[in-house]
């Protein structure tokens, strides 16, 4: 397998870097073997990047630019099962063309770790962010996690593979990536070292499972109604497992890197005696912290609840972190044609987790920032405007609302 | 062929939006060729359709006054090959740049040579992917360092003129698109040819790769039809289109004659095309069928 021939990081750095920097840089320091690509926005930045470090001698990897999308993921996938460590990507439509091989990959359990440089589907055709793209996958077993700073793409690119070949969990991993003003905008990113990085992401080992000449096994045979369920049940139950592997995987990267939220599910902003919780996931996280500050300066009980991890889904902490509020907005950066009442992808994933509760809080859909459209702090601030409303009336006079929208 | 009483020129072919394309790049060369050589021909707008896939060379629809189609990525010959089935007697020319037809695209381009569809696919080969920015593409020279191999390429690059030979398309000819005189005879050719006929275009992309340029091209070119060269033989065909150094040939590399698809597809036999028959089937009639079928 792929070493590293120059130590990119001896010592802990501060670099300026974009989002698709910081996962080219968390690649070479996880040592990743195996990485392929084909050129769409945004997903190319990280293609650039790493070739770069590969010119350089600075990251050697076997690299392979792929004639298609389909292609790419099909190479990753068989890397993952001879124990390569694997990366790749792609954004929107490309992310699509490739759903037959990203399919399998989930179930025949190949910790491939992809990113997904999230971009509106066609047509029309347009590079802007849109959450649709990596929403896809939301049914077939990849663990699916929305970042929102550089800093959090090369952090979560570690866990990402500690999780993903954990040998209890072994499922892949999609980094979903806003387009643009994440994958192309430049933060300060603390970089740590090789050493620490060693010391948190051990080898990849799929042990017994691992397609070898001395180890001669079957991958994907032919399973018909006699084994389909069982196999799917597996899956099932490892989704179930990895939770409890995402934390304690959490809880140690806290411990070496110094670094990390209270919960790696979910990140709460003002959340504890806020009346209106609005919840996102990504990048617009930015402009509804600053909304929900400004909020608060002139006494309104507002809070932000940050959706990390789509898959698994956070059920538990949701319910906990939203049953006190009065009434919840939810930001979807993506669309459900024809869904129950019409809304977002978010916003049915929460209401069905707010339903169980006794006591449940209204409920309001906002569809904004399709197609890479800024979502502005004072669309954030209608939007709470809108819930307290609804709060104060008990009256849902429009369940989802298109924000920022020209008749 | 349209028989027309007024004679229209490559100007009446110009669409309504300019080209968004870099100045200097190759695929002006192209767009006028295309105009020149149906304005030639006789035909007018609503007898040629264009159909492209992804790239800047697939933006070339929006820039011609006929039928168009701007398609999926590597898509543009599946969806010709639809338009020509429903409608054989309209002309299709197929426009594209290498990647789309030769990387994510090619197994269309295989198999529509192997059928011979009545197709005119006309490439912008730039031998690099321009649009996202200057990546490798399956035409990129072995060393070429771009910005996904600073390290220089290292794999061999296609030659479509020998595939599209070896995979059965009857009119095989490269051309280059600083030569429009020379390119828009070719198409001519190529659009009254009856078959699946490519032409390979060097296009020069002067944006993101300045190793195939034009001066490059203006260097090593040179013309079939300046020496002796019989289209009907395929291996010196083959053997000439292998050459890439100080010599690079264009011109038509190979003619040959065998049944089209629309020649062979027994409902194309008789009554016309597809799009303009009656569908002839009473509500009895469908309503039979549909029964029949749940």
């Amino acid at each position: 397998m792929a070493t590293v021939t120059t130590k990119l990081y001896q010592e802990p750095k501060e670099e300026l870097i974009s989002g698709s920097e910081a996962i080219g840089i968390a690649c070479a320091l996880a040592d990743v073997d195996v990485i392929t690509a084909y050129p769409i926005r945004p997903y190319d930045t990280v293609m650039q990047y790493v070739s770069r470090l590969k010119a350089d001698g600075a990251f050697d990897f076997d690299y392979i630019i792929a004639e298609s999308e389909h292609s790419q993921f099909e190479i990753v996938k068989h890397a993952s099962s001879v124990g390569a460590r694997t990366f790749t990507g792609s954004s929107g439509v490309g992310w699509f063309y490739a759903f037959e091989a990203i399919t399998v990959t989930a179930g025949l359990r190949m910790p491939v770790v992809a990113m997904v440089g999230n971009r509106a589907l066609d047509d029309p055709g347009a590079f802007g962010v849109e959450h649709n793209d990596a929403m896809a996958v939301r049914d077939l077993g990849w663990h699916l996690y929305w970042v929102a700073t550089a800093q959090e793409a090369l952090d979560m690119a570690l866990i990402a593979y500690k999780v993903a070949e954990d040998p209890r969990v072994l499922l892949p991993f999609a980094l979903s990536c806003d387009g643009s003003f994440l994958t192309h905008s430049q933060a300060i990113v603390q970089v740590p070292s090789q050493d620490q990085v060693d010391k948190f992401l051990p080898a990849y080992n799929r042990g017994s499972l691992q397609l070898h000449p001395d180890n001669p096994i079957t991958v994907a045979p032919q399973a018909n109604e006699d084994w389909l369920m069982e196999i799917r049940k597996q899956t099932d139950e490892a989704m179930r497992r990895t939770p409890a592997v995402i934390k304690e995987v959490y809880a140690e990267f806290k411990e070496v890197f110094g670094r990390g939220d209270d919960s790696p599910f979910i990140e709460q902003y003002m959340c504890e005696d806020a009346d209106v919780i609005l919840v996102g996931m990504g990048t617009l996280a930015m402009p509804t912290r600053v909304a929900v500050r400004r909020m608060r300066e002139t006494g309104k009980k507002v809070g932000f609840l940050r959706v990390k991890f789509f898959r698994p889904f956070p059920t538990e902490e949701l319910q906990e972190a939203l049953k006190g509020a009065k009434g919840i907005a939810v930001i979807d950066r993506d669309y459900s044609y024809g869904s129950p009442g019409y809304g977002g992808v978010l916003f049915h994933e929460l209401r069905s987790t707010m339903y169980p509760l006794d006591e449940r809080p209204v409920m309001l859909n906002f569809i904004a920032g399709l197609g890479g459209r800024e979502v502005m702090v004072s669309d954030v601030e209608e939007m709470v405007e809108t819930t307290q409303k609804a709060i104060d009336t008990g009256k849902i006079d429009q369940e989802t609302t298109w924000v920022a929208v020209r008749e | 062929m349209a028989t027309t009483a007024i004679n229209l020129t490559a100007r009446d072919f110009k669409g309504k939006s300019d080209p968004d394309w870099c100045p200097g790049c190759g695929d002006f060369g192209v767009l006028n060729s295309i105009q020149r050589a149906v304005a030639e021909l006789g035909f007018r707008p609503h007898e040629i359709m264009t159909v492209s896939g992804i790239g800047c060379s697939s933006n070339l629809p929006g820039y011609i006054n006929t039928y168009g189609m701007h398609t999926l990525h590597g898509r543009s010959l599946p969806m010709a090959t639809g338009v020509k089935m429903a409608n054989h007697e309209m002309n299709v020319i197929v426009v594209g740049g290498d990647g789309d037809g030769y990387g994510i695209g090619g197994n269309h381009f295989t198999h529509t040579a192997r059928r011979n569809t009545d197709l005119t696919y006309v490439v912008m080969n730039n031998q690099i992917y321009g649009l996202t920015t200057g990546q490798i593409s399956p035409t990129s020279s072995i060393g070429m360092a771009t910005k996904s191999t600073p390290f220089g390429n290292v794999e061999q690059p296609i030659n479509p003129v020998t595939s599209a030979i070896m995979n059965g398309a009857t009119f095989v000819a490269r051309a280059y698109s600083g030569d429009v005189r020379h390119l828009s005879g070719i198409i001519q050719q190529a659009v009254r040819h009856k078959g699946f006929s490519i032409i390979d275009v060097f296009s020069p992309c002067v944006t993101f790769n300045l190793n195939n340029t034009h001066d490059f091209f203006k260097e090593r070119i040179k013309k079939l039809e300046d020496e002796e060269h019989n289209i009907s033989d395929w291996k010196t065909a083959c053997e000439k289109a292998m050459l890439f150094g100080d010599t690079i040939y264009t011109g038509v590399f190979y003619e040959g004659e065998r049944p089209s698809l629309e020649d062979v597809e027994p409902v194309l036999k008789t009554g016309g095309p597809l799009s303009f028959r009656e569908l002839g089937l009473g509500k009895d009639e469908a309503h039979k069928i549909i029964t029949g079928m749940m």
